[in-house]
């Protein structure tokens, strides 16, 4: 509650604290003083700071974040075009990280071969400290410049013809984050392995796949569900680099457009949006964890 | 016998892995210091034809206006790894000493506000907020080191907070207390040392991250831009060509991978000297 309080005003007071004139930002320093006055009264700029934060609460109380100043349209309106796109391709990303974290997580964590583990570690190193913008060139070098496997960018709205636009930004949101998940699921499988209720599974002969899901992936899960809400609200600001790039309508590269254009309630508006989501991200995964596994504390 | 010295260190747990890290990051260092100053091009000459390909005399190729690749990667390395720097010592210090000032404040509701503030700011992608406040700041380097000092103080208050809680309940901090040292003292001269370990481990880690960050925000057009040699900016520059000069993407990027790499070796390899042997 505190956090999400602080969110809303931390994402007010960005802009507005900064040094710096947002209606002189918007319009050039050579702007006729009239209009710099006209946007500053639009903008609800020309009142004591903590009016403004009384106004804008109660604004954003009746679902009101302001209107964008680049299209004149409701700014709500911007975000609910946007985002849903940006949520989907996260959503996917995450599935499949998991879908392959897990596998690579429970083998190299179950048999800890040192060599494996090593090889292994190298690699997921090697893709964590690479930055996705460039992973990203690479990919588009590799599938849309050498094989023809993928748009170099563009989108269609369509359903079937989406994929092909998605796929590429997927697979590389995937790859960086199956390096970070299986990386913390193997390290917990392996604390896992030496808790004394796997040996009396063994013992008691329980069956393979009910062994392997109740007595090593259940209990290991937590720490990479938590981990994994995080990652997810990462992945959010990344959307920024990697929308650019691919050039998808999406809210990442929305933001970027209204900071080009100074477009300041819609910069407002999105940031509130990124840090609602993070939080409510960062609760799901606490809840998440604790049904997984009772003895994390909420 | 330095050598020998080296040896043993490599053989101790994690240590190779520190070694290559430190080399590795020392090399592309003093490449990025040595090379603006003795190099035989400049990185904003047009010393031959637009797309050269990589040859003996460009190892890198030539950009699209004929400037030597090879040395604006490595006239970047300044603004990049130093910009970097700056953006985590800054707040490493900041946040370190708030939070430790924080762990002797008393008062509860003030505490639980400042903490509440805390993770109000991490709450937020650090890119997303970086970006937003660029809007109002204006591109540059300068204020990227302002943004992330504005952001990350927090992050590192909280880790900082954490332990000195922990730390002034150790004894020889009683003890120090009841020799009649004053609070100045206790908090420069005992606290701050057993402290700041785990917030300069924490640091080398955010150090990528703050790489990664800086080019990202350079990449988006809003840290430096082109014509200034910076690897994000590069690589932006370069995404036009791809088709035609991988080169002018590929370097730049490797050179961000590199010392990326160098640092999450050091990294890693002091996480496993710390867990012993595994």
């Amino acid at each position: 509650m505190n956090v999400s309080f602080w969110v809303m005003a931390i994402s007010f007071m960005i802009i507005r604290l900064s040094p710096g004139d947002p209606a002189i930002a918007r319009l050039g320093a050579g702007a006729d003083p009239a209009a710099i006055d006209a946007l500053r009264k639009q903008l609800k700029l020309d009142v004591n700071p903590l009016q403004q934060l009384v106004s804008y609460i109660v604004d954003l109380l009746h679902g009101n974040l302001g209107t964008s100043l680049q299209f004149g349209s409701d700014v709500f309106e911007t975000i609910r075009r946007t985002l849903p796109l940006t949520l989907t391709y996260i959503f996917f990303s995450a599935f499949f990280a998991l879908l392959l974290s897990i596998p690579i997580g429970v083998v190299l964590g179950w048999t800890n071969k040192a060599s494996f583990v090593y090889i292994y570690r190298s690699i997921t190193s090697v893709i964590i400290a690479t930055p996705n913008f460039f992973i990203a060139m690479v990919g588009i070098l590799l599938f849309s410049i050498r094989r023809d496997w993928a748009p170099v960018f563009g989108y269609v709205a369509e359903f079937p013809q989406n994929l092909k636009f998605l796929w590429l930004p997927v697979a590389i949101n995937t790859l960086i984050m199956t390096a970070i998940i299986s990386r913390v699921l193997q390290s917990s499988v392996v604390e896992t392995k030496n808790e004394e209720f796997v040996e009396t599974g063994i013992i008691r002969g329980v069956s393979r796949p009910r062994f392997f899901w109740y007595y090593i992936l259940k209990p290991s899960m937590a720490p990479t569900v938590v981990l994994m809400s995080y990652m997810m609200g990462t992945m959010l600001g990344a959307t920024v680099i990697l929308e650019t790039i691919f050039s998808l309508p999406g809210i990442g590269r929305e933001l970027v457009g209204a900071v080009l254009a100074s477009d300041y309630p819609l910069v407002q508006g999105i940031l509130l949006f990124f840090g609602v989501i993070t939080v409510a991200l960062s609760f799901l995964g606490d809840i998440c964890a604790y049904l997984l596994d009772r003895r994390v504390k909420l | 016998m330095k050598l020998q010295k080296i040896r043993d260190y490599a053989d101790r747990p994690g240590g190779f892995g520190i070694i290559v890290g430190i080399a590795m990051f020392a090399f592309i260092a003093l490449a990025g210091i040595i090379y603006p100053l003795f190099g035989p091009y400049k990185s904003d000459a047009f010393v031959g034809d637009s797309f050269g390909k990589p040859s003996l005399t460009h190892p890198f190729g030539l950009d699209q206006l004929g400037r030597d690749v090879l040395a604006r990667t490595l006239t970047a390395v300044p603004s990049d790894l130093g910009v970097a720097f700056l953006g985590v010592t800054i707040p490493l210090a900041i946040g370190t000493i708030l939070g430790i000032l924080l762990a002797f404040v008393k008062n509860r509701a003030f505490v639980s506000i400042v903490s509440s503030l805390i993770d109000g700011i991490n709450a937020f992608p650090l890119l997303i907020i970086a970006v937003a406040m660029l809007t109002v700041l204006g591109p540059g380097l300068v204020n990227v080191v302002i943004i992330l000092t504005f952001m990350n103080w927090a992050r590192y208050a909280r880790i900082a907070r954490t332990r000195a809680i922990v730390v002034m309940q150790q004894n020889y901090i009683e003890a120090a207390r009841l020799q009649g040292y004053s609070k100045k003292k206790i908090i420069f001269r005992h606290i701050t040392p057993n402290v700041s370990s785990e917030s300069l481990a924490y640091a080398l880690s955010d150090f990528i991250l703050v790489i990664i960050v800086v080019s990202g925000l350079s990449f988006l057009g809003l840290a430096a831009r082109p014509p200034a040699a910076e690897w994000g900016a590069m690589i932006a520059d370069g995404r036009t060509y791809i088709g035609d000069a991988w080169w002018l993407t590929i370097y730049p990027g490797l050179a961000l991978c590199w010392s990326a790499i160098s640092l999450s070796l050091i990294v890693e390899g002091l996480s496993r000297r710390d867990r012993g042997n595994s």
